[in-house]
């Protein structure tokens, strides 16, 4: 049973940005880690600022990810540092509603 | 009635039939596009295809755009689901349909005008040309040119714009507006699109004159409309009605009522995209303004009614997956909104989670209006929420149990 989530959107814009890719790489580099899972996600709302990754349940958004920052993502869902410098341009009230539907249980 | 004698389609009228009843009397009156416009204005005729646009507006803006060329469209996409309406009108009055069109070209100063018709409708596509080449050659059309096109059947195919799209060769996707196309329609040209209903109620208001047409409906809303009633009912069919008329006698008198004979549970009363009404709104007019007032409307005349023992669970969860089906794609949030209801409602359904979900459906809809192209994006709202608020009971019971009332899992 995993205690987090790495949700990888998987809607049209962030796919057309990279996103299968990274959902790929990040379950391959997540594959052995214990309690966590990679899973594609349908939409977070916030296509302009895809590709997006939110880690759940420690509810931090990573927006305008690429390749090169896979290993960073990995290492904070293992238990490391959150990484900052993708965790601004999503507007708050999206991240409300997104996180209340995730604590609701839509994943 | 204005657009059937019988209140019903009876007979496929031929092109004799509709000269001998006088047809094509306000094309040969040869009216100039002022006097057009001014009778339709007069009238009130507001738009049939679901948003009541006033037409003669419609035409007004289109007629003092300076570009050039002008175009009608007459609608004919019909994609809504248990909608019929148009089929039927073109398959047994294409003249009066096409009257309307040489009309409606004739006020705007149009040179070419277009049936855009739903794909699937092979009669109409055969009856109407024949019609095209029976009027060309008695001389009705003028120079006015009248094309067919096929349109896919896809939802968002039959919205204006996605219309126009298909019209100049591309895909079905709505555009963004405005412009509006009555000023920056085909080719970027000002563009009438009415639909089939719309343009013919035309020549008889021309015909008859405005104020005739005002004795039938009401103030704000002339007129009769055509009403698709589905299987559910004893007499299922198109019905024509003068607007205003009391939901309860298409219900009961020319309805026949339910077929279950099971008690009334539930109204749809215009189309999917439409709030959901209690049984004791069976006496409310069937016009725009009293439908709104009621907390519904009345879209383009698809009436559904559920009987008791319908789980409107079941119900708004089939609503909410055509609406994500039928999302085009192209506008981020309304793929988001239509994806992310399909799986709160499923997750209400199946009973995995909490009453917090009503609230989150209010939510991502709130979050999501009118953030795309077009109105697609706004459309689930009022049949889930109105469920939610109307059919508590249901929806608790699912969450609870993860099966309707009276059902096991």
């Amino acid at each position: 049973m995993a205690n987090t989530y790495v949700l990888v959107c998987q809607n049209a814009d962030c796919k057309a940005r990279g996103a299968v890719e990274l959902l790929s790489q990040l379950g391959q580099r997540l594959q052995a880690a214990e309690g966590v899972e990679v899973k594609p996600y349908m939409c977070f709302g916030a296509c302009q600022a895809g590709p997006n990754i939110v880690v759940y349940p420690n509810k931090t958004w990573y927006c305008g990810v690429k390749a090169g920052d896979v290993d960073d993502i990995a290492t904070h869902a293992k238990g490391g540092a959150p990484v900052e410098r993708l965790t601004h341009g999503v507007d708050p009230s999206l991240k409300d509603l997104i996180f209340q539907l995730l604590d609701a249980g839509l994943f | 009635m204005i657009l059937f004698p019988d209140g019903k389609p009876t007979t496929r009228e031929t092109f004799q039939e509709y000269l001998a009843a006088r047809g094509y009397r306000s094309v040969a009156a040869n009216l100039e596009p002022a006097a057009l416009l001014k009778e339709i204005i007069a009238s009130g005729l507001r738009g049939r295809g679901g948003a009541g646009f006033p037409a003669g507006r419609k035409w007004s803006i289109a007629a003092e755009s300076p570009e050039t060329p002008r175009y009608v469209v007459c609608n004919a996409g019909e994609d809504e689901p248990g909608s019929f309406k148009d089929r039927i009108l073109i398959e047994y009055r294409p003249h009066l349909v096409l009257e309307g069109m040489i009309l409606a070209a004739r006020a705007i100063r149009a040179e070419q005008a277009f049936l855009y018709l739903n794909e699937t409708y092979d009669d109409c596509h055969r009856l109407m040309s024949q019609a095209i080449d029976e009027a060309g050659k008695a001389g009705y059309l003028g120079s006015l040119k009248v094309t067919i096109q096929r349109a896919p059947t896809v939802y968002v195919a039959g919205e204006d714009s996605a219309a126009l799209e298909v019209l100049e060769g591309k895909d079905p996707k709505p555009r963004q507006k405005p412009p509006y196309p009555a000023t920056s329609g085909l080719f970027g040209k000002p563009t009438v699109v009415n639909n089939v209903e719309t343009l013919a109620n035309v020549a008889p208001i021309v015909a008859k004159g405005a104020s005739w047409f005002r004795t039938m409906g009401t103030e704000q809303s002339p007129g009769t409309m055509l009403v698709c009633l589905g299987d559910e009912m004893n007499r299922p069919g198109l019905y024509e009605l003068p607007l205003g008329t009391p939901l309860r006698h298409l219900f009961e008198d020319l309805g026949g009522g339910l077929k279950s004979g099971g008690a009334l549970k539930a109204i749809l009363p215009g189309g999917p995209s439409c709030g959901f009404l209690k049984p004791e709104f069976l006496d409310v007019p069937l016009d725009p303004d009293s439908c709104k007032k009621a907390g519904s409307t009345l879209g383009c005349g698809v009436m559904r009614f559920y009987a008791e023992g319908t789980c409107m669970v079941e119900e708004s969860l089939g609503l909410a997956k055509f609406f994500a089906q039928e999302c085009c794609g192209q506008c981020p949030a309304c793929r988001m909104e239509t994806n992310m209801l399909v799986a709160l409602l499923e997750r209400i359904q199946q009973g995995k989670g909490d009453a917090s979900l009503f609230d989150q459906c209010q939510k991502v809809l709130d979050f999501n209006r009118g953030k795309g192209f077009c109105a697609l994006i706004n459309m689930p709202g009022p049949p889930v929420l109105s469920a939610i608020s109307l059919f508590r009971r249901d929806f608790e019971h699912h969450l609870q149990h993860g099966s309707c009332e009276g059902k096991s899992k």
